[in-house]
């Protein structure tokens, strides 16, 4: 692998698209997700100097806290950042204000409206508010409705609503939710989250598609043979269990992460690079996609559940083990599936597609496999013939692309090696990528919503894996959780799935 | 879009009764906090309009003088250009053009509008007090002051009832820099405030003190009047640290873009630590815009200035050392162009050439749309690899490149501005 040199030219660049001035309201202040991840992002847009010098945040939650309080719980969750530059904390937490409101009490709602007011008055906000939902997915609709109801809503110029995840737990629940969420607002002003994909992922896999001119024409099924799509963790449920028990991996990961990277890698050249366009090819390949047996779905998707691992100085908890898990739990922390896209360009290609915690490795990475190597990008001076040669787009760590080919060197079996096309998006954009939630903020205030999910596209999403899901909630014994020891790829099923087709899942 | 007219009809004051009748108009007794008018900031501009005002006098452009870049003037202008006997590389901005018309006969009245005619690309950011100092050619003219509330209507979307008001100050040059002083109270401590110096900084340099002092953000144009001048002036401030915006260096950012995206690329990227040659066109005698290129890639390359010196006429050539002690030329020339851009000095084509080590030489062109770049594009590249980019650039009026300042907001002074002006200051002979 060579040493990837920055571009120098790139430094700054990111500053100029400028946030304008505005009122972020968290509902869910008090919670987690705000003092582990959204006030540590703010405060790093603060510190790079992309946020405006007219900039609030107004915390909200049903707790009494005062202001002072929000900051203080604030400052101590920034402890370890704020001890580097206690300045820039000075100043931005001059910009952290706090009000009670419960999202189920309309006149909490109108005291806010006057809050804001004061905030823009004091704070020249220009009415301009972005409305960040991170509450318990229960309130998303109502919340939206509440927000519609107060007004706040009304100009959708200066209001934009952000929305976690999951959006829906399945087809019909999504569809419902967007019917609330439409009718609070316009498509334009509504920001569905998918936290796993960073600007720079989507914008990468773009890049290596369509500006690399030699891709786009072995891009299909005459050149590529197949596509493995991996998200991989290493943790296991932690603190979640409440939450995935009720989810699961198909749920938590598949439906909206690995979904979207396979829409990425799968769909048709934008007429244009614009956010519209973009959503609008996604969500056509989505269309598209199968599984590649729905009428028995067993037999394309295997599910799985870590068991205990680990060693004795450092044993791991199996999943049933967990706290907060039911012990006879048939959540499955693990799922691979076969898919199909029905069109011209994938016809028979199959996508294999597979996420799980307690993995060996933590990593994402879409592998093209192709059926060979088109000549003028490999030279096989190495020495024997050309064998599978792939091209993987690393999502993290370490964003960017390779590609591998192997060569069979003398005596030592098949060995890959990289060859010199090795490059870290990382280092080549000159700074390094912006950590998810600084990107998805950063993005939400702007008003970009490239990487938000449309809601054509959460439904198409739903919609793939819906005899999936209506399997496991009415028959799930046709689909077993087999248990996988912790720190392994998973089940040996997921490794039948592949060898079925002749094929080995990619080791990384 | 079409502009909007203010809804009231103005008033014209005398000048020591403004500030009460606006607190009067806003506060009229009433408590509610709907009536303050809207919590934004407040812009005062400089708005000399002397080629505009020149054009009515000389019946080249029908009135009313409404202050803004609108597609009559500018054509009006460029008629103007050879008339005036100036080269036609003169743009139509250009502070040339308005001396010399000023030298022509003529004394067709018309109304004059200016501030408050509010271009909707303003008005969308609701501004809380809009002023307007807008000398009249003749230079002994009384002081007249207008007032008018103004409630923006959105053209999408329902109303909001947040309104602002607008203040026009006219009158001679004398006149206006008496009246200095009642400009400052009128402007609300609490809200931040924008000057957009729109003229050029040569002219009025006591009132130009007077109104742009921090922490008031700044919005000039260096592409208009002396280049020593207006670098200084950009230097000096952003060096104080005031919020300066240049609209000059904002036309870079598409240049600045498509630079970079060349070196995005993997196996060019280390070509950059490479360079010994930049080149670059600019379109007539104002090099400003073209110096803060060539400053904007030195800073970031970590190259230092050896000497700089006029060549060849108006051009300009330096030396400057890369980090590694190799030298880099760099040479900046202004070419004519048959179709020039509204804004003097526009680059209209750039070449950067890169020596690496071990592998073939790199010459990269950028190209402007409209100007030809063959100059750039003629001899010595043989054995090269070229990377050839158009580079489409926009162009917006004046009002609408001030709305995209002014719809972000920020304290201080962009880093990178700030970082490559006082090279740029040096790289001008003088
Ligand atoms: N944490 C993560 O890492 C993570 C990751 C991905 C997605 N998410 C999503 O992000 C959202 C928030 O997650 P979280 O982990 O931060 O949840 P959490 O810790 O349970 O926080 C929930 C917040 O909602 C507030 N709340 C509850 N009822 C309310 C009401 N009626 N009106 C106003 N506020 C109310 C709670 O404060 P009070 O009790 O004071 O009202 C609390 O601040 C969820 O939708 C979750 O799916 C979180």
């Amino acid at each position: 692998m060579t040493a990837t040199l920055t571009n120098p030219l790139r430094v700054g660049l990111r500053q100029e698209r400028v946030i304008s001035p505005q009122c972020l309201v968290i509902f869910g202040a008090s919670g987690d997700l705000t003092h582990r991840k959204l006030i540590p992002a703010l405060f790093d847009l603060f510190r790079q100097r992309r946020l405006p010098s007219e900039f609030a945040v107004l915390g909200c939650a049903r707790r009494p806290w005062s202001d002072d309080e929000f900051r203080q719980k604030m400052e101590a969750a920034l402890a370890s950042k704020i001890a580097d530059d206690p300045e820039s904390w000075k100043t931005f937490s001059a910009g952290l204000f706090y009000e009670p409101v419960d999202l189920q009490k309309s006149d909490d709602l109108v005291r806010l409206g006057k809050r804001l007011e004061q905030i823009d008055r004091q704070r020249a906000t220009r009415s301009n508010r972005t409305f960040y939902l991170s509450v318990s997915p229960a309130f998303y609709g109502s919340g939206c409705r509440a927000l519609a109801g107060a007004g706040l809503l009304a100009d959708p110029n200066r209001s934009r609503v952000v929305i976690e995840k999951p959006f829906g737990r399945d087809y019909a629940s999504a569809q419902e939710l967007n019917r609330v969420v439409k009718s609070c607002g316009q498509e334009n002003q509504i920001f569905r989250i998918d936290h796993y994909l960073g600007k720079e992922t989507v914008q990468n896999i773009l890049v290596m598609r369509f500006a690399n001119t030699i891709f786009e024409p072995i891009w299909n099924r005459n050149y590529i043979d197949n596509v493995q799509i991996t998200a991989a963790e290493t943790v296991g449920v932690e603190e979640r269990a409440g939450y995935y028990e009720t989810s699961g991996a198909l749920r938590d990961m598949v439906q909206n992460h690995l979904t979207q990277m396979l829409a990425l890698t799968a769909m048709e050249t934008p007429g244009r690079y614009d956010p519209e366009a973009i959503r609008n090819e996604k969500a056509k390949v989505l269309q598209a996609a199968r599984l590649a047996d729905e009428a028995e779905p067993w037999n394309c998707c295997v599910r799985g559940q870590y068991g205990p691992g680990g060693n004795s100085s450092d044993p791991l908890a199996g999943y049933r083990q967990e706290p907060n898990v039911d012990p006879n739990s048939t959540t499955e922390t693990y799922v691979a599936m076969k898919l199909f896209i029905d069109n011209w360009r994938w016809q028979g290609v199959p996508f294999y597609v597979r996420t799980g915690k307690r993995m060996p490795k933590r990593m994402s990475e879409v592998v093209l496999t192709f059926k060979e190597a088109p000549v003028h990008l490999f030279d096989s001076s190495g020495g024997g013939a050309p064998g599978a040669n792939q091209l993987i787009l690393r999502i993290q760590p370490n964003e960017g692309a390779d590609f591998r080919f192997e060569v069979k060197a003398p005596g030592s079996g098949m060995r890959s090696r990289p060859v010199d096309m090795d490059f870290s998006y990382d280092e080549s954009f000159g700074e390094p990528s912006d950590e998810g939630y600084v990107r998805l903020l950063a993005d939400a205030m702007l008003g970009d919503p490239t990487l938000f999910t449309r809601s054509d596209e959460v439904e198409a999403a739903w919609r793939l894996y819906t005899p999936l899901v209506e399997l496991i909630e009415q028959q799930p014994w046709q689909l077993p959780v087999y248990p996988y020891e912790a720190s392994t790829w998973g089940p040996a099923a997921s490794d039948s799935l592949l060898a079925r087709d002749g094929l080995l899942w990619r080791r990384p | 879009m079409a502009p909007q007219l203010t809804l009231q009809a103005p008033l014209e004051l005398p000048p020591q009764d403004v500030s009460d009748y606006l607190g009067r108009l806003w506060n009229g007794g009433e408590q509610d906090s709907t009536s303050s008018g809207a919590a934004t900031f407040s812009l005062l501009v400089w708005q000399p309009s002397w080629i505009e005002q020149h054009l009515v006098r000389l019946g080249r452009l029908d009135g009313p003088i409404t202050g803004l870049e609108r597609e009559e003037l500018l054509q009006a202008a460029r008629q103007a250009v050879p008339t005036c006997g100036l080269p036609l590389s003169t743009s139509p901005l250009a502070p040339e053009l308005a001396w010399q018309l000023g030298q022509l006969p003529g004394d067709q009245a018309s109304e004059d509008l200016r501030g408050q005619h509010v271009d909707p690309a303003i008005s969308l950011h609701q501004p809380r007090r809009l002023i307007t100092l807008a000398p009249s050619l003749d230079g002994h003219q009384h002081l007249e002051t207008l007032v008018a509330a103004y409630c923006p209507l959105p053209e999408d979307g329902p109303a909001s009832s947040v309104c602002g008001d607008v203040v026009v100050m006219r009158g001679g040059m004398e006149a206006l820099q008496r009246g200095l002083g009642m400009v400052n109270p009128l402007i609300p401590a609490e809200l931040p405030c924008w000057v957009w110096w729109n003229g050029t900084l040569d002219e009025a340099p006591d009132l130009f003190e007077g109104i742009t002092q921090a922490p008031r953000r700044l919005i000039i144009d260096t592409a208009i009047g002396t280049p020593a001048r207006a670098l200084d002036v950009l230097s000096q401030r952003a060096a104080a640290g005031q919020a300066i915006s240049d609209l000059n260096w904002y036309r870079l950012s598409s240049w600045r873009e498509n630079l970079a995206m060349v070196f995005d690329h993997p196996g060019r990227r280390d070509a950059l630590a490479h360079v010994v040659q930049l080149d670059i066109d600019v379109q007539g005698h104002q090099p400003v815009q073209g110096l803060l290129m060539a400053a904007w890639i030195a800073n970031r390359l970590g190259w230092s200035l050896e000497s700089s010196n006029h060549c060849d006429g108006d051009g300009i050539s330096a030396s400057f050392r890369r980090p590694d002690g190799v030298a880099v030329q760099v040479r900046q020339m202004p070419v004519p162009v048959g179709d020039p851009s509204t804004h003097p000095g526009s680059i209209v084509g750039l070449r950067l050439v890169c020596r690496p080590e071990h592998r073939a030489p790199l010459c990269v062109i950028l190209c402007g749309e409209t100007g030809g770049c063959m100059r750039l594009e003629a001899g010595g590249m043989a054995r090269m690899e070229l990377v050839e980019q158009v580079v489409t650039s926009t162009i917006e009026s004046a009002q609408r490149e001030v709305s995209r300042t002014l719809r972000g907001g920020h304290d201080s002074t962009n880093p990178l501005l700030a970082a490559c002006v006082p090279l740029a200051s040096r790289l001008l002979p003088r």
